[in-house]
């Protein structure tokens, strides 16, 4: 197990290095003059001069990308072109924004494709399986950001039952201003009692949440289907159909518990494809997470801080992946021999 | 292999149907792509423009039809990309094992360990936005997916009895790889690449939307919604058609996919 | 094995950070000095100012040179401020001022208690020594002071310039950029503290977050706060133009910029006010002149759907005449094209090109996410297509499209431009007459010819307004006609749409897309 652990983790450190290596590759490949960024659209050769000197943007790029694993290392992303602030000031800012909406999102898809591949898989082949399977293909089909504008519309503009865009009114930071912990605004309103705050966080988040949740609920919905039905085609399920058991009590006694395990796992994995996935709802919502500050990055070429957001979610990535390996190399040994 | 499923059947219809819209595109099309009327823009749909027509006057309907051109050529280039590039080093890695294997394995981590979506994001940043960069900057994020599949495949199909015999015989490696190893490696492939047509189609939308893909005169579903976005309160049709033929596509060959897999494979789970 | 822990240990920070406990602070603007208390100081409310990108890039009024122009205008203030209606500068911070009779020597009187935020007095002293700052920085608009020989202060309130050629100086002290009167001493670039005399001064700037920046009243401000006024100013960055239509109706934003036409067309059925006013900007598509032969330029000129593409803006543009936007001296009539596809094809032919010639590809950059120049690619790289001409389009933003231009990479580049102050000269001084290296004059048009008569220019405007507006006009000519370096398809319309109950408000285009909210009186 020990064994199995050293080389997971070796393999993961040496994936992060990758991911930095590749990350600074993309970097310097960016079109645009970081210092034209910096220094704003006029000015003059001079402050171009100086502006690349006190960025060491002069230095030979072997150099470069030493300085970097090296302000890295020291947990010093650089300083964003464009906002001005530490990089990782901003990412600590926009992160938890991002967090707030998938996570809201993968609740919502926790608890509605669960039961929906329950029902589909309940009713294999018929009339409800067939809504619930093409639902879910739906789901995964549509374009996110499609639906992100086209709910927009119909529910924030046309109908007025949500707000249209932002995490909560800005008023609020005049006449309740929060305490923040966290920077979830949601759980900072909600342990600090900020009950203003708090309702209007959950009034926005409403909508671009649940145009996130559209592609987990739908993954989640077919597998836990797919791995129901499997299951209940098992031994110990047709023993239970055997001693009488009805079909729903197979179904949700005997063969959800194994299938909850791979169901948790994906999530983990859907977690950090939804974030991403979440850069163009929160465009469209005007969410204040990463998304919006990549798309701002990206706009301004601020190659610091499109480093930033890549290298985070990057590292997201081989995070979850760690952890559902780490996980399931626990609970299935199988799983270690790979 | 077991019979289709109903569903997917539905799929295949349906995009054969796609298929055949973009091939007859010309054909079929009310008016022909590029014409251009201004003073007639953004009618409502109607007999005359059943989808209404967009900013510069054109037939939204005649550009979704050359649209599905457009985004069925993207899919095909990529998988046609990526599939050459994974399949190859996947193959490379899984016959001949060891530190190659671990090298080739070790590269393809790092580039799964980027979002489809970021990868290719910061690639369009770099290159020009085009169709091509939106191929080049997909195929980027795709290929590690096949490389993996392939170079597991290519491991198991190594080790069987009858590669040692050709090896014992002195077959050369690139002969042992292109006659055995290869051939049994490209079902899963295949079955993979029916499956992730969606994506693709869904990925390719994505970059246009942001405006890194396809650009003006293309006819291209998410650059469509891109320039239409801020008609959707009073214009709705500009982003609502191409927006559904996008949703349309990916659900067939997402469907198709699935149950090609379930077909072949009835053990693996959907991803 | 170091290194890798502290990878791990920075990966942990990273994670943990967001869950860490570290004493609660409190966001937003509640500032500690209890300076502004929340609301209690603007019964009114703030005035809301929506904008689709970033605020402030640049705090230094000495070099700022970009959308900031919006806060700085209402933070700083300059000598004169030019009125579009009578076509004049008229005080500011001068009361008055007088020119002697060659053009060449100005007198200003200052408006006597005037106080910068920092408690300053602002004298004839802090005026010489803000526009020398200003010069000696070399910002992009430093230049508006060429004419400058020297700056004397005979008294407190008077400043006298000694100008080396005759130049309206009037009108130069009341340009949009590099004109600020401000205390120097100052440290800008936080955005922290300003170094200006007007109604307002910074209160919270926050990069990167909707509500980027607010200003507060500053109580000292020469004009008084007796009577309706603002006493806040917030400036919100809202990209979509959906949400800040929607914003707009729900009240919480004052004032939108820019509405697409659909959008403003339904604003005043919403119980919004609109104000629509030519401006002073207009689109200029700058044909490479060492790249693409001139009749092929010419061609481009003619393959311009130029009735289309403003019938396509549905009213965010009017038609052009020129390179001068109607209203600036040097304005010249008769001068609007029309699409002429037939001549198009001959001139193409002519040069080896065109339909059964050889074909011609050609590459347009232009500013990403503008609507207006993606209908323009639109139709020009339709019709071209046609024509045999395939005309790539690359949308960029202004950063990579203007380096790229420097260098020469493309064929065709695509750009608004306005005038720094209320005059024509700047179309040709920044973006036809030669430079190198490359700036503006991204046709690369180098006549020697042309530069000396641009040179003549201001000279002409102060002292004879009539062989002013003919060298303009001649200029035109010979720049859009016989070289073709230029095409101008249309002249922008601002079309702002902002709240019911606002009163006063008057679009100065002098000062592009500024409010000056405290001429405004507070509705609701």
């Amino acid at each position: 197990m020990l064994r199995y652990l050293i080389r997971r983790l070796g393999q993961a450190l040496l994936v992060v290095a990758g991911v930095v290596v590749l990350t600074f590759a993309i970097m310097r490949l960016l079109p645009g003059d970081p210092a034209v960024a910096y220094a704003g659209p006029k000015a003059t050769a001079a402050e171009l001069a100086e502006v690349r000197a006190r960025f060491g943007l002069d230095a030979p790029l072997p150099v470069q990308l030493w300085e970097y694993v090296r302000d890295l290392l020291s947990g010093d992303l650089g300083t964003s072109l464009h906002t001005r602030q530490p990089v990782l000031d901003d990412l600590m800012l926009a992160f938890p924004a991002s967090l707030e909406l998938v996570g809201a999102a993968l609740l919502v898809a926790v608890v509605l494709g669960i039961p929906l591949g329950i029902v589909a898989a309940r009713y294999k082949m018929r009339f409800l399986d067939f809504s619930v399977r093409i639902g879910g293909m739906l789901a995964v089909s549509v374009p996110v950001f499609w639906l992100a504008l086209t709910a927009q519309t119909v529910f924030a503009s046309n109908l007025g039952w949500f707000p249209v865009a932002g995490e909560y009114d800005a008023s609020l930071d005049t006449t309740s201003p929060l305490t923040v912990y966290t920077n979830i605004t949601i759980v900072d309103s909600l342990i600090t009692g900020n009950w203003p705050m708090f309702t209007d966080t959950l009034h926005h988040l409403v909508l671009p949440a649940l145009v996130v949740a559209a592609y987990p609920m739908g993954v989640i919905a077919q597998l836990t289907r797919a791995a129901l039905i499997e299951e209940s085609g098992l031994d110990h399920a047709r023993m239970a159909r055997a001693l009488g058991f009805g079909e729903s009590a197979v179904l949700t006694r005997f063969s959800l518990r194994p299938v909850l395990n791979p169901v948790l796992a994906l999530v983990a994995l859907v977690f950090a494809y939804a974030i991403v996935n979440g850069f163009l709802v929160e465009a469209v919502f005007n969410w204040p997470g990463l998304g919006r500050y990549a798309a701002d990055s990206i706009r301004a070429l601020d190659t610091p801080a499109i480093a930033g957001v890549t290298l985070l979610v990057a590292l997201l990535y081989v995070l979850a992946n760690l952890v559902v390996d780490l996980v399931q190399g626990v609970v299935d040994p199988r799983a270690r021999v790979r | 292999m077991r019979r289709l499923d109903p569903l997917a059947r539905v799929g295949a219809v349906v995009l054969a149907l796609i298929v055949l819209a973009a091939i007859f595109a010309p054909l079929l099309s009310p008016y022909p792509e590029d014409a251009l009327d201004p003073l007639n823009s953004l009618l409502p749909p109607s007999g005359e423009h059943w989808f209404g027509t967009d900013q510069v006057g054109r037939d939204i309907f005649t550009r979704i039809l050359y649209g599905a051109r457009t985004s069925l050529g993207i899919v095909a280039a990529v998988l046609g990309l990526s599939a050459l590039i994974g399949v190859t080093l996947g193959v490379i890695a899984g016959y001949a094992g060891g530190w190659t294997r671990d090298v080739i394995m070790r590269v393809t981590d790092v580039f799964l360990a980027f979002p489809a979506l970021l990868l290719a994001l910061a690639t369009a940043v770099v290159l020009r936005p085009s169709v091509t960069t939106v191929i080049v900057a997909i195929a980027a994020t795709w290929w590690p997916w096949y490389a993996r599949l392939t170079a597991s495949v290519a491991a198991s199909v190594a080790k069987r009895g009858y590669v040692d015999a050709a090896q014992c015989l002195g077959v050369s490696p690139p002969a042992i790889v292109v006659r055995h190893v290869l051939p049994n490696s490209l079902t899963p492939v295949l079955v993979q690449l029916s499956n992730d047509g969606g994506g693709i189609i869904l990925t390719a939308a994505a970059l246009s939307y942001l405006g890194l893909g396809a650009q003006e005169p293309t006819a291209e579903w998410g650059l469509m919604i891109e320039q239409g976005q801020s008609l959707l309160t009073t214009d709705w049709w500009v982003v609502t058609f191409p927006g559904l033929a996008i949703m349309l596509t990916a659900f067939a060959f997402n469907v198709l996919g699935e149950g090609l897999r379930a077909a072949l494979d009835p053990r693996r789970l959907p991803r | 094995m170091r290194r890798t822990t502290r990878i791990v240990s920075a990966m942990a920070a990273l994670a943990l950070a967001v869950t860490a406990c570290g004493g609660g602070q409190v966001r937003g603007a509640a500032k500690p000095d209890g300076s502004s208390p929340p609301g209690a100081a603007s019964p009114s409310g703030p005035f809301v100012y929506s904008h689709n990108l970033d605020i402030v890039t640049d705090w230094n009024p000495a070099t700022s040179s970009s959308n900031e122009i919006i806060a700085l205008q209402n933070i700083y203030e300059t000598l004169t401020k030019y009125n579009p209606a009578t076509q004049k500068a008229e005080p500011r911070l001068a009361t008055s001022w007088t020119a002697a009779e060659d053009g060449k020597t100005w007198t200003f009187t200052l408006r006597p208690g005037v106080k910068f935020h920092s408690g300053k007095p602002l004298d004839a002293a802090a005026v010489k020594a803000a526009i020398e700052h200003t010069v000696q920085k070399k910002g992009y608009a430093a230049y508006i002071w060429s004419a400058v020989d020297k700056i004397e202060t005979p008294d407190a309130s008077t400043v006298k310039f000694t100008l080396k050629y005759p130049t309206p100086l009037d009108v130069v002290a009341s340009a949009g950029y590099g004109a600020y009167i401000y205390d120097p001493t100052v440290d800008f670039e936080a955005g922290k503290a300003d170094g200006g005399s007007g109604p307002y001064t910074i209160d919270t700037w926050q990069k990167g977050r909707e509500t980027e920046l607010t200003l507060k009243a500053f109580d000292g401000y020469w004009g008084g706060w007796d009577g309706p006024h603002y006493k806040q100013m917030q400036f919100r960055v809202v990209p979509e133009e959906t949400t800040t239509w929607q914003l707009l109706q729900r009240g919480e934003i004052d004032f939108a910029n820019r509405l697409g036409p659909q959008l403003f067309a339904q604003a005043k059925g919403a119980g919004l006010q609109t104000s629509e006013t030519p401006s002073f900007q207009n689109l200029l598509v700058l044909f490479n002149t060492e790249t693409v032969d001139v009749k092929v330029r010419k061609a481009l000129q003619k393959a311009i759907d130029y009735d289309g593409l403003v019938a396509a803006t549905k009213g965010a543009a009017v038609a052009a005449s020129g390179l001068v936007p109607e209203g600036l001296l040097g304005h010249a009539a008769g001068m609007t094209p029309k699409q002429d596809l037939a001549g198009a094809e001959t001139l193409l032919k002519e040069a080896g090109f065109g339909p059964g010639g050889k074909p011609l590809e050609l590459s347009m950059t232009y500013a990403q996410g503008d609507e207006d120049q993606q209908l323009l690619g639109t139709l020009l790289a339709t019709a071209l297509k046609k024509l045999n001409v395939e005309l790539t389009l690359t949308p960029l933003n202004w950063n990579t499209q203007w380096e790229q231009g420097k260098k020469g990479k493309q064929d065709v580049f695509v750009m608004y431009w306005y005038p720094d102050y209320a005059d024509a000269y700047s179309w040709f001084a920044n973006v036809f007459r030669s430079a190198d290296p490359v700036s503006f004059n991204l046709s690369y048009l180098a006549d020697k010819e042309l530069d000396a008569q641009i040179d003549a220019l201001p000279e002409l405007a102060a002292t004879d307004r009539a062989k002013a507006e003919a060298a303009y006009a001649d200029l035109q000519k010979k720049i859009i006609d016989e070289q073709a370096a230029v095409a101008v398809p249309f002249v922008q319309r601002y079309r702002r749409a902002f709240s019911g109950g606002v009163e006063g408000y008057v679009d100065n285009p002098a000062y592009p897309n500024v409010v000056f909210a405290y001429d405004l009186k507070p509705g609701k």
